[in-house]
């Protein structure tokens, strides 16, 4: 059940270049909140700015809800200074999240398309499914903190290799080999950059590539992505043509979060929109009319 | 002292408090019941229903401005079929009255539509819809033009029967008073005003509208100014003429004492439409803060407040 509620701003606190790690206390949507849904947040109290703005849910630990998220313009700017002890207008947790009944889940995230997939590895974790994280962003800068960050949230390790993939992915003696030294490894992490300052140069989609390229018994049973669009319609086409179930979590401006203003739509493969805050925000890429999104 | 009577009539309908949800800002109700009672409000107001089902513009469809925001919805909605079979039985027993906004690409549109919906069981009136700025047929083609307003207004008011109708202007024009005046003389039981201000917002680096349909309705608190001035020139005008037919007053309010200013400028019952957007149960917290204002002003009934400014 969805809540609205008075969130109290417990820490803010900066995680990379303009991006923020938000605790919030709330109780009724921690407890209900699922990998992939998403919150409604007012940045600031009063009425200004007007709108809420939409974002994933990164985690929750006991009644906290984390959230994590850069700064783009003038909401998440004001939302980067919310001080401890704040209070802030929420409502959630809503829209659709990940289903994890993958066996070898393939989770890709573009930027900070690691937000939600944060989530997605601690539940994995919990469910004791290994994963493998495919990370990209611009530089070192921007996306080596966040993926330490989200190490550092599991009760496992988060085995990161900055190359050589290919043969890395989820034999089962491998893993045990990797658990031999000090903590169990939870997931595997290997990172892209577009200028090449860590991991390999080139978009994220490069990682997957190769995953994808696994002999079927090795390869992801399951992609679970979060990223710009370009890179998502990257992501779907590659699933696609291997045949591999896809699933992305979407973004987009949106008003209510509810369902009410249909300002967050995207097309659907048959015709017509989906709403990204109902239908969504994660999807079954296939439910998507990519050829009549931008990208 | 006692509490305020908050119940009133408007548009041929008894309210019991005079804040209704506005049309294309409230879904069609379930969609806030985690958050709102219904029951709390004195009606909503569905979003706008053809007859057949519509997809909408492409993205993007919204954006936010100063106090405000554009869209560019596109009347998207499920159509008449689906609404009467999936929306209509929930919406119908809930404690509050149910308003269906419609929109007909033609007057025989508009008429097959209030012939129908007139008939359903739970609709408590019509609110025709003559001043969409996101359409290309229809809309806000009619809406600017006292004689198209007239003969759609009559047409759907001989349609419906017994169910009241209720027209839903456009601010797009230099004067509303006469749309309001053309509504009245065929039959309308009230006229709401204001509909969404056409806009358009501009990506200066990318020399591109930020909206795909590159124009939009605005709305917000940054439209209230213009929905008083409107909701009091079109009282005015029709206490003269036709007094027994309302002004339901829309256009950015946020708080009860925003709706107040709508009363006092001459409205009987308003809607919140974007404040919904803004914050689920916006509605019923206009409808508890205007109590709360009639009850500090010391008032014994709301409706004191209509028509009640001094000038």
């Amino acid at each position: 059940m969805s809540a609205c509620l008075n969130a109290k701003v417990l820490a803010n606190e900066l995680v990379g270049p303009d991006v923020y790690l938000l605790r919030l206390a709330a109780g009724p949507i921690a407890a209900a909140a699922r990998p992939g849904q998403f919150v409604m947040l007012r940045v600031a109290p009063g009425d200004e700015p007007l709108l809420a703005r939409p974002f994933s849910v990164h985690g929750v630990e006991g009644e906290d809800v984390l959230i994590l998220f850069q700064v783009r313009g003038r909401g998440t700017a004001l939302l980067s200074q919310a001080a401890p002890g704040a209070k802030l207008v929420m409502w959630g947790p809503l829209g659709r999240g990940f289903e994890l009944e993958a066996k070898r889940p393939a989770l890709v995230a573009g930027g900070m398309g690691i937000a939600p997939l944060g989530f997605v590895a601690r539940k994995l974790e919990d469910k004791g499914i290994l994963f493998h994280l495919s990370s990209g962003g611009a530089t070192q800068e921007a996306i080596e903190g966040l993926e330490k960050k989200l190490g550092t949230s599991l009760r496992g390790r988060l085995e990161c290799r900055a190359t050589d993939i290919h043969r890395l992915f989820h034999a089962a003696q491998e893993a045990a080999e990797l658990s031999t030294s000090t903590a169990p490894v939870s997931g595997i992490c290997t990172s892209t950059t577009m200028d090449g300052s860590y991991g390999e140069k080139g978009p994220v989609t490069l990682l997957l590539k190769n995953l994808l390229s696994l002999p079927p018994e090795l390869r992801p049973d399951a992609v679970l992505a979060c990223g710009p669009l370009p890179m998502l319609k990257a992501v779907a086409a590659m699933c696609a043509e291997k045949n591999v179930p896809c699933q992305v979590s979407l973004e987009a401006p949106m008003a209510c979060g509810v369902g009410a203003c249909l300002g967050c739509v995207l097309p659907a493969a048959g015709g017509g929109y989906v709403r990204v805050c109902q239908e969504g925000p994660v999807m079954d890429a296939a439910a998507l009319d990519w050829g009549r999104i931008g990208a | 002292m006692s509490a305020p009577r908050m119940a009133v009539s408007a548009g041929g309908l008894g309210l019991k408090n005079p804040v209704l949800a506005a049309s294309g800002t409230f879904g069609y109700g379930q969609e806030y019941a985690p958050y709102l009672d219904p029951g709390a409000i004195g009606g909503l107001v569905t979003k706008g229903l053809s007859l057949r089902p519509r997809p909408g513009n492409p993205p993007p469809r919204i954006v936010e401005t100063a106090g405000g925001m554009l869209n560019a919805i596109g009347l998207a909605n499920l159509g008449l079929d689906e609404f009467l079979e999936t929306k209509l039985p929930w919406l119908a027993r809930q404690q509050t009255a149910v308003v269906v906004n419609l929109y007909g690409e033609s007057q025989e549109e508009f008429a097959e539509l209030a012939a129908r919906l007139s008939q359903a069981p739970g609709v408590a009136a019509l609110e025709l819809n003559v001043s969409c700025p996101n359409v290309k047929a229809g809309g806000m083609a009619f809406g600017c033009d006292p004689g198209a307003v007239g003969r759609v207004t009559r047409a759907a008011v001989a349609a419906a029967g017994q169910v009241p109708v209720w027209v839903k202007l456009t601010p797009n024009v230099a004067d509303p008073t006469p749309m309001a005046l053309a509504a009245a003389e065929a039959g309308a039981a009230a006229v709401c005003l204001i509909n969404t201000l056409l806009g358009l917002a501009i990506d200066a680096q990318r020399r591109r509208p930020v909206l795909a349909n590159v124009v939009g309705g605005l709305s917000g608190p940054a439209i209230k100014p213009v929905g008083l001035r409107m909701v009091w020139q079109a009282a005015r005008a029709l206490r003269q003429s036709h007094p027994q037919v309302d002004v339901v007053g829309i256009g950015g309010i946020m708080s009860g004492v925003d709706a107040a200013e709508y009363l006092i400028a001459g409205a009987r019952a308003v809607q919140v439409g974007t404040a919904n957007f803004a914050r689920p149960g916006a509605a019923g917290r206009v409808a508890a803060e205007l109590e709360a204002f009639c009850r500090e002003q010391g008032l014994a009934d709301v409706s004191e407040l209509v028509g009640a400014l001094k000038c």
